[in-house]
């Protein structure tokens, strides 16, 4: 049997697979949102590749279910400790296992970060500035949003207003009640998306069938995940994925630059990768668990951590949950968790009293993820658990997306217990600051209104975080940052970093678009650079500039970006 | 394993059995089983025809969590045949060690948790009643745990010290939820419209259903009108400052 990705799509055969002792260009780490995007670039530009992923190589029409239950192993689920005045929820609540990574039970709402949210020091005294600008980002996300593709209005109007390749998708029961309720306060709001799901089919994968189960991976193949995006076209170009390979150890050698990868194999077995340079790409948790648990002489603190940045500067959004009970039938398990949103509270105003904003956004819980909802915001337990319960179809619920700013003290660190591999694992901290607090009153109190406006009977909401970046940040200054602007190491010239960890701000748009098109850019540098990068350390800061003859197959020029 | 409470009284006449409880009746998500795909049957049947043993908790461990559970998700109002089971799938958890990806500083492991927060339940019960929480009615149950639900354990005990009280309900709750909800039966119940691939849904707005879905018609559901479970404008637990969502959403 063919190795599926989604009903009509298979995965090419046979994979290269390197020899034991082979040295390779490039080991990276983790096949996630940022990884997949990577190794299919340096694999097209004819680089060795090999990538190490923890998880599995999911055949998406044996291993994914239509189903909440047992999409349980699609989440990183190994122990992780969380701690702080606000401990995050982890596990389902934020990264993913498996090729893929995070990409395969995202929700793929994909908007740009707005051109301010570069700025954020400069504009706001808060936070910090971004190493480049919106403006150098911006080519690489209209790329990504064809590579992907993205499905959205033609006509954004934040941020930087743009329009989308594909068509926008019909509107479901909730992005219903959010359009009604934005309309009747006069707040702008789109629909349909920007989403990182198909309107129409593409090449190899069908269009969307409004099922709804996108946080279970689509087994259609309507909704991007790397895995069926990137990682297909990197196989084809000579890439090796190998899968159940969790990296333990980041191997120095005495000319301070790094040779290889420990790992540990299916079987428990320890392995050694020689790799000229290496990418880390493991989320923001694992990522700078990895340079922590690679501490070695010169280097006590971890890996990269000169600065002592590593770990640090954690964020994750405000992601609360307001669900609204309507007399009339909702039934919001239908159409995509992501399609409607409005980001008119995104930006700083200073007259609500704190820096920068929030997003509006439609969220489509299951029956098992709206009863914990249910728990959590209105105390529902027994009989009375079990009647709001029934009233399952009259509820809309929409999230708010708030920015948390990056705080020294939210942070990854090592705790003294150990997973099954013997490696010591995370402890995640997390500590809301005034600014933050005073930002998710409002937020939840505007979507509370929102709710209300569109003709909710009653309205709860709950309190949660989503999305977690930052961790191993990007700067120009080695001393307040891990990596450079293109990912690079400050202590290590050949050892690079590429997820959501280097993000030095969050915003309050979806990290997803923003990874990927990072990904991108980090490849073009890489390649532009060649064998110097694994030889000279000499650091280049000049742009790369773009590269266009590198997307996957039916992706290059298609589709237009309409912009009225 | 749901021991049954009778008499309760309930609001649409006396508490009955039903083997389908809310407003769809006649409704069928496992009817619908010949348009899902062969992965998802399997582990959707299964769930169903399977029912794993009890191999985590010892014989009086499961009778004290499970009558427990019997006031948490209660299920008195379904017949024996239809009842969902709860208690065994958290057990199969626990046996497994199968994990959610964290735990909270303050926290024991899931394990140790609900062990030693069982016995703080039996405990309070003894200390509070002279008897153990099996053997207490319904409404002596309830009010042990709705203490616990409150955040405020009354009578007091040690391991509550030991352990955040809110964070064992959290855990608890959500477990049963996770076993309940995710159960053929309870999609029925509620109305929602099952796995969906390769089918997909067509009428998205409105909340109207497929034409193999039903409509809604609601009736005076017999829910129990003296239990102190039932949700009240007060209900929503303390704001705990840390408490929050645990599932993913967007
Ligand atoms: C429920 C949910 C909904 C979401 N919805 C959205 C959304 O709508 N839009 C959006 O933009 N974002 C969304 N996100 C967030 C998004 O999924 C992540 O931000 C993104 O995937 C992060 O990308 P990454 O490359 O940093 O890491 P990941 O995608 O998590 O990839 C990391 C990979 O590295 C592997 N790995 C880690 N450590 C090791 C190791 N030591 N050895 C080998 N492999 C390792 C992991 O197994 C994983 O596959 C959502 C997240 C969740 C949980
Ligand atoms: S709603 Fe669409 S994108 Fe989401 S899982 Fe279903 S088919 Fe895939």
């Amino acid at each position: 049997m063919p190795h599926r990705l989604g009903p009509m799509q298979t995965l090419p055969s046979p994979m290269r697979r390197f020899a034991e002792n082979e040295t390779v260009d490039y080991c990276i780490v983790g096949v996630g949102s940022a990884g997949g995007v990577l190794i299919q670039r340096l694999a097209r530009a004819g680089f060795r590749v090999v990538a190490l992923e923890a998880g599995p190589f999911w055949d998406t029409e044996k291993d994914w279910v239509s189903d909440e239950k047992s999409s349980h192993e699609l989440y990183w689920n190994d122990l992780r400790i969380t701690g702080g005045t606000h401990p995050l929820a982890l596990g389902s609540n934020n990264s993913g296992k498996g090729v893929g990574g995070g990409s395969v039970h995202w929700a793929a709402f994909a908007p740009r970060f707005h051109p301010s949210d570069f700025r954020v020091y400069t504009e706001d005294g808060v936070g910090a500035d971004w190493p480049i600008s919106y403006w150098d980002l911006k080519p690489y996300y209209e790329l990504l949003e064809r590579e992907i593709p993205i499905a959205g209005p033609a006509w954004f109007p934040w941020g930087d207003p743009h329009g989308h390749p594909y068509g926008p998708h019909p509107l479901g029961g909730v992005g219903d009640v959010l359009v009604r309720g934005c309309t009747r306060l006069g707040i702008r709001s789109v629909a349909g998306g920007p989403v990182a799901i198909l309107s129409a089919s593409h090449g190899d994968r069908p269009h969307c069938i409004y099922r709804g189960f996108c946080l279970q991976g689509c087994k259609v193949g309507a909704k991007a995940s790397t895995l069926i995006t990137h990682v297909p076209d990197a196989i084809t170009h000579g890439a090796e994925i190998r899968a159940h390979s969790m990296a333990s150890r980041i191997s120095l050698c005495d000319d301070g630059r790094v040779d290889g990868v420990v790992y540990i194999d299916r079987e428990g077995n320890e392995r050694f990768q020689k790799s000229r340079a290496i990418i880390v790409a493991g989320y923001a948790i694992e990522t700078p668990r990895l340079l922590l648990n690679s501490a070695c002489p010169g280097h006590r603190h971890g890996l990269a951590n000169s600065s002592g940045t590593v770990g640090k500067y954690l964020m994750a959004q405000a992601g609360n949950v307001v669900a609204g009970r309507f007399d009339q039938l909702i039934r919001l398990y239908k159409a995509p968790p992501a399609h409607a949103l409005s980001e008119e509270f995104y930006e700083t105003d200073k007259r609500r009293g704190f820096a920068r904003g929030f997003a509006v956004q439609t969220v489509g819980p299951l029956p098992v993820a709206f009863a914990k909802q249910m728990i959590a915001a209105m105390g529902a337990w027994g009989w009375g658990l079990r009647s709001v319960m029934m009233d399952y179809n009259h509820w809309a619920t929409i999230g708010v997306l708030g920015e948390i700013l990056p705080w020294e003290d939210n942070r990854v660190e090592l705790a003294e217990e150990k997973d099954q591999y013997g490696l010591r694992v995370a402890k995640v901290t997390f500590n809301l600051h005034n600014n933050d607090k005073k930002l998710i009153e409002f937020g939840k109190k505007k979507v509370m209104e929102i709710m209300w406006a569109a003709g909710a009977k009653q309205v709860v909401q709950e309190s949660r975080f989503a999305h977690l970046v930052g961790a191993a940040r990007m700067g120009n200054d080695p001393a307040t940052s891990v990596v450079d602007k293109f990912g690079r190491s400050h202590d290590i010239p050949n050892l690079f970093i590429c997820d959501g960890s280097t993000l030095p701000t969050q915003g309050s748009a979806n990290p997803g678009l923003t990874i990927q098109a990072l990904a991108a850019r980090t490849a073009d540098y890489l390649i532009k650079h060649g064998d110097a990068i694994f030889f000279s350390n000499h650091r280049d800061l000049a742009e790369p500039g773009i590269r266009y003859d590198l997307s996957p197959p039916y992706t290059r020029f298609k589709g237009i970006p309409r912009i009225a | 394993m749901s021991r049954k409470s009778f008499p309760f009284r309930s609001t649409g006449g006396e508490l009955r059995d039903l083997d389908q409880p809310g407003y769809y009746p006649g409704y069928s998500t496992l009817a619908q089983q010949k348009s899902w795909d062969d992965a998802t049957r399997k582990a959707v049947t299964e769930r169903v025809e399977k029912t794993p043993p009890i191999r985590f908790f010892s014989e009086e461990e499961a009778a004290l969590l499970g009558a427990v559970i019997d006031r948490v998700m209660p299920q008195d109002d379904r017949s024996e045949a239809r009842t969902i089971p709860v208690l065994l799938v958290i057990d199969e958890r626990l046996f497994k060690n199968a994990l959610n990806g964290f735990r909270y500083e303050n926290m024991p492991p899931d394990q140790e948790a609900y062990r030693i927060g069982i016995k703080a339940i039996d405990e309070m019960a003894r200390s509070r009643f002279k008897q153990h929480f099996v053997d207490l009615t319904v409404h002596r149950q309830e009010l042990i745990l709705k203490s616990l639900h409150d955040g405020n354990p009354d009578p007091e005990n040690a391991i509550w010290r030991r352990m955040p009280v809110h964070r064992f309900w959290a855990l608890l709750m959500e477990d049963c939820v996770t076993a309940y909800y995710a159960h053929p039966w309870a999609w029925d119940e509620i109305g929602f419209g099952g796995p969906a691939y390769p089918r997909g849904y067509m009428r998205l707005e409105n909340g109207l259903p497929e034409p193999w879905e039903k409509p809604e018609q609601r009736y005076d559901w017999n829910a129990p009108v003296d239990s102190v479970s039932v949700l009240d404008k007060e209900g929503a637990p303390p704001e705990h400052g840390s408490l929050h969502g645990h599932g993913g959403s967007h």
